[in-house]
C-alpha cells in the first residue's frame, strides 16, 4: 500500500508569482502617460485642451531655463516653508497647551476640529482687505491650515502617553526638561510626526490654491495666469512641475514618517 | 509635585541599629484620592509597619486594596493624607536616589534599546556613557537578557520587558527596591524561575525589598514577612513572619512549614477577599 504522495517537503505546483506592487504602480503611471501621449498625437484630444505630455515636459524645460521661473519657485517655496514653520510651532504649542490644561483643551478642541473641516480659504477676501495683496494673507491662511493637524495630533499624542512614564521619570528624579525631552517628546512622536506631515501638505495646498486665486507671483499664480491667457502648454508645464513636486514631497514625508514610526513605536 | 528630597548617603549598615531606625517605617499612613468628579476615595486608612534594613517583605491583598498606592507613597511619588513614612528616620518627601521602583504596568521606553533602557536612570543621574553602559551590561546579564542588549522593547515578550524594568531598578544599586507585581505578566514556570533569580540577586546584595504580589506561594517563598492587607480602605490585617531557612530552593516548597505558612496567609486573605467582594456586590443593583 503506498502512502500519501504528499510529504512534508512536497510543494504545491508553483504558480507564477504576481508582479510586485511597485512594478504595477509604475506600470500604471507610465501606461497612462503613454496613452495620453498617443491620444494627443493622433488627435483624439484637442491639443488646445491638453497637449501631449512630451510637449509639456519640453515646455517645462524651456520655462525653467528662461528667466522668471526661479522667482515663482522661491516665492512659493518661501511661503510654504514659512507657513509650515509657523504652523508647526503654533500647532505644537497649542497641542501642548491643550494637554497641559485639560479644561482649555476640552473647551477649544471642538473649535479646532470644526476649523479642520471648514474651507479656510473663504476667509481669503477678508484677509486680503486687512493685510493687502502680498505674501501675508497667503501665509496666514496656509499657516492656519497647517497648524490644525499638528495641534490635534500633538494633543492626542501627549494624551495617549501611559501615566506610568511620567511616574517613572519622577521616580528617577528627572528634571522638568529631561522629562519633556527624554520621555514625553519621544513617547508622543509617533503621533506628532504624522501631524507634521499633514501640516506640510496642507501648507502646500493652501499656498498654491491661494496664489491661484489672487497673487502677483508664485507657481499657483502662474498656473492661473497662463490659464487665463490661454497659454495651455505653459499651464500644463507648470501643472506637471507642481504635481511632481507634490508627489516627491509626499513620498519623502511618508518615508520619514515610516522611519520614525519604526524607530519610536 | 512633591519637592525632591536630597539623597541620603549610605548610613552605617545595621551595626548599632538597636532602636530600629534603619529601614522603612510606615506610621498610620492614610491615603485619600480626589477623583475628577469631585468625589474622594479613601484607598488606605491606616497602615503601619517597619521593614528593617535588608528585609524582604511581600504585600498581598485583594485587588484595589491600595498596594500600588502604598508603594507610590514609600517611593515618594504620592504624599499621604495622614501619617508618615520615614526611611532611616528621615521623612520621605519625594523620590530618593537610594530607592528604586518597578511598576505594575510596562514602563519600558519603547524608542530605546534594552541597554539604553536599563542605563536610563544612570543617564539621568549624569553618569558618563561608557560607565553607565558597562554597568547596564552587567545587570542585563544578571536578569538573563544577554544577547538582547540592542533590541527594542517591541521585540521582547511581556516577561522580558519586566526584566528590563527590574534591571533598570537594580542598576543604580539602590538600598530599597519597591516592586509592584513584577512577575504579574508571566506564566507560572517563568515566574518561579524569575523568583529564584530575584532571590539569588537579593542574597548577594541584601537590599530591603517591598514586593507586591497576588500569588501566596510566591510571597511565602520569597519573603521574610508577608503583610496581608484588608479590603479598601485598607490596613494591615496580618503580618506573617516566614521562618523558612535560606537559601531557599525547590525543596522549600515541598516542606511542611511552607504549606502551613501559605495556609495561614490564605486564611486571612480569604476573609478579606470575601469582604471586598461583598462590598462590590453592595454597589451593584
Ligand atoms: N489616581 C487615582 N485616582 C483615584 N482613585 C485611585 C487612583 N489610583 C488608585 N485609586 C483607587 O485607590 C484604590 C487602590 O488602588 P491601587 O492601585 O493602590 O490598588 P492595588 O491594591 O494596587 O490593586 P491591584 O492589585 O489591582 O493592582 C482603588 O480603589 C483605586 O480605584
Ligand atoms: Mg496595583
Amino acid at each position: 500500500m503506498s502512502g500519501s504522495a504528499v510529504t512534508a517537503t512536497a510543494r504545491a505546483p508553483s504558480r507564477r508569482r504576481p508582479p510586485p506592487v511597485a512594478t504595477v504602480r509604475w506600470g500604471l503611471v507610465i501606461g497612462s502617460v503613454l496613452l495620453l501621449e498617443a491620444a494627443a498625437r493622433i488627435g483624439m484630444i484637442d491639443p488646445l485642451i491638453m497637449p501631449p505630455p512630451s510637449t509639456m515636459v519640453v515646455r517645462l524645460g524651456e520655462i525653467v531655463a528662461g528667466g522668471g521661473f526661479l522667482t515663482d519657485l522661491t516665492t512659493t517655496a518661501a511661503a510654504v516653508l514659512s507657513a509650515f514653520g509657523l504652523g508647526a510651532v503654533g500647532g505644537l504649542l497649542i497641542g501642548i497647551l491643550f494637554w497641559r490644561l485639560p479644561f482649555v483643551g476640552a473647551t477649544f478642541e471642538p473649535y479646532l476640529v470644526s476649523l479642520y473641516s471648514m474651507p479656510t480659504l473663504v476667509f481669503y477676501p477678508i484677509l486680503l482687505a486687512l493685510l493687502g495683496l502680498g505674501p501675508a494673507p497667503i501665509i496666514v491662511i496656509a499657516t492656519t491650515m497647517a497648524m490644525i493637524p499638528v495641534a490635534l495630533n500633538t494633543m492626542v499624542g501627549l494624551n495617549s502617553i501611559s501615566p506610568t512614564l511620567p511616574k517613572l521619570a519622577r521616580s528617577l528624579n528627572c528634571s522638568r526638561t529631561q522629562t519633556y525631552l527624554k520621555v514625553l517628546a519621544p513617547a508622543a512622536t509617533p503621533l506628532v510626526v504624522p501631524g507634521l506631515v499633514l501640516g506640510f501638505i496642507y501648507a502646500m495646498i493652501g499656498v498654491i490654491a491661494m496664489e491661484f486665486i489672487l497673487a502677483s507671483e508664485g507657481l499657483g499664480f502662474r498656473i492661473g495666469y497662463t490659464y487665463r491667457a490661454f497659454e495651455m502648454q505653459d499651464m500644463y508645464a507648470y501643472i506637471v512641475f507642481v504635481f511632481v513636486i507634490a508627489v516627491a514631497a509626499n513620498v519623502a514625508l511618508n518615508a520619514i514618517e515610516r522611519r520614525v514610526r519604526r524607530d519610536m513605536e | 509635585m512633591l519637592p525632591t528630597a536630597s539623597s541620603a548617603p549610605g548610613q552605617p549598615e545595621t551595626a548599632g541599629d538597636r532602636d530600629g531606625r534603619l529601614g522603612v517605617r510606615l506610621a498610620d499612613v492614610g491615603v485619600v484620592y480626589d477623583t475628577k468628579d469631585g468625589d474622594s476615595v479613601e484607598a488606605v486608612r491606616s497602615a503601619s509597619g517597619h521593614i528593617a534594613d535588608g528585609r524582604f517583605v511581600s504585600l498581598i491583598g485583594p485587588s484595589g486594596c491600595g498596594k500600588s498606592t502604598l508603594l507610590d507613597v514609600v517611593g515618594g511619588l504620592l504624599a499621604p493624607r495622614s501619617g508618615t513614612v520615614t526611611i532611616d528616620g528621615e521623612p520621605v518627601t519625594g523620590p530618593r536616589r537610594d530607592t528604586a521602583m518597578v511598576f505594575q504596568e510596562d514602563s519600558t521606553l519603547h524608542w530605546r534599546t534594552v541597554l539604553s533602557n536599563v542605563a536610563f536612570g544612570l543617564e539621568i543621574a549624569g553618569v558618563g556613557r561608557k560607565q553607565r553602559e558597562a554597568a547596564a551590561g552587567d545587570i542585563v546579564a544578571l536578569v538573563g537578557l544577554t544577547g538582547f542588549e540592542h533590541r527594542h522593547p517591541r521585540e521582547l515578550s511581556g516577561g522580558m520587558k519586566q526584566r528590563v524594568a527590574i534591571a533598570r531598578a537594580l542598576v543604580a544599586d539602590p538600598r530599597i527596591l519597591l516592586m509592584d507585581e513584577p512577575f504579574g505578566a508571566l506564566d507560572q514556570q517563568t515566574r518561579m524561575f524569575m523568583g529564584r533569580e530575584l532571590l539569588r540577586v537579593w542574597d548577594e546584595t541584601r537590599k530591603s525589598v517591598v514586593f507586591v504580589t497576588h500569588d501566596i506561594q510566591e510571597a511565602v517563598y520569597l519573603s521574610d514577612e508577608v503583610w496581608v492587607m484588608s479590603a479598601r480602605p485598607s490596613e494591615f490585617t496580618a503580618k506573617v513572619v516566614v521562618d523558612l531557612d535560606r537559601p531557599r530552593g525547590p525543596g522549600t516548597m515541598s516542606s511542611r512549614r511552607f504549606h502551613d505558612l501559605t495556609s495561614q496567609v490564605w486564611e486571612v486573605l480569604r476573609v478579606e477577599s470575601e469582604k471586598a467582594l461583598d462590598a462590590q456586590r453592595e454597589l451593584e443593583p
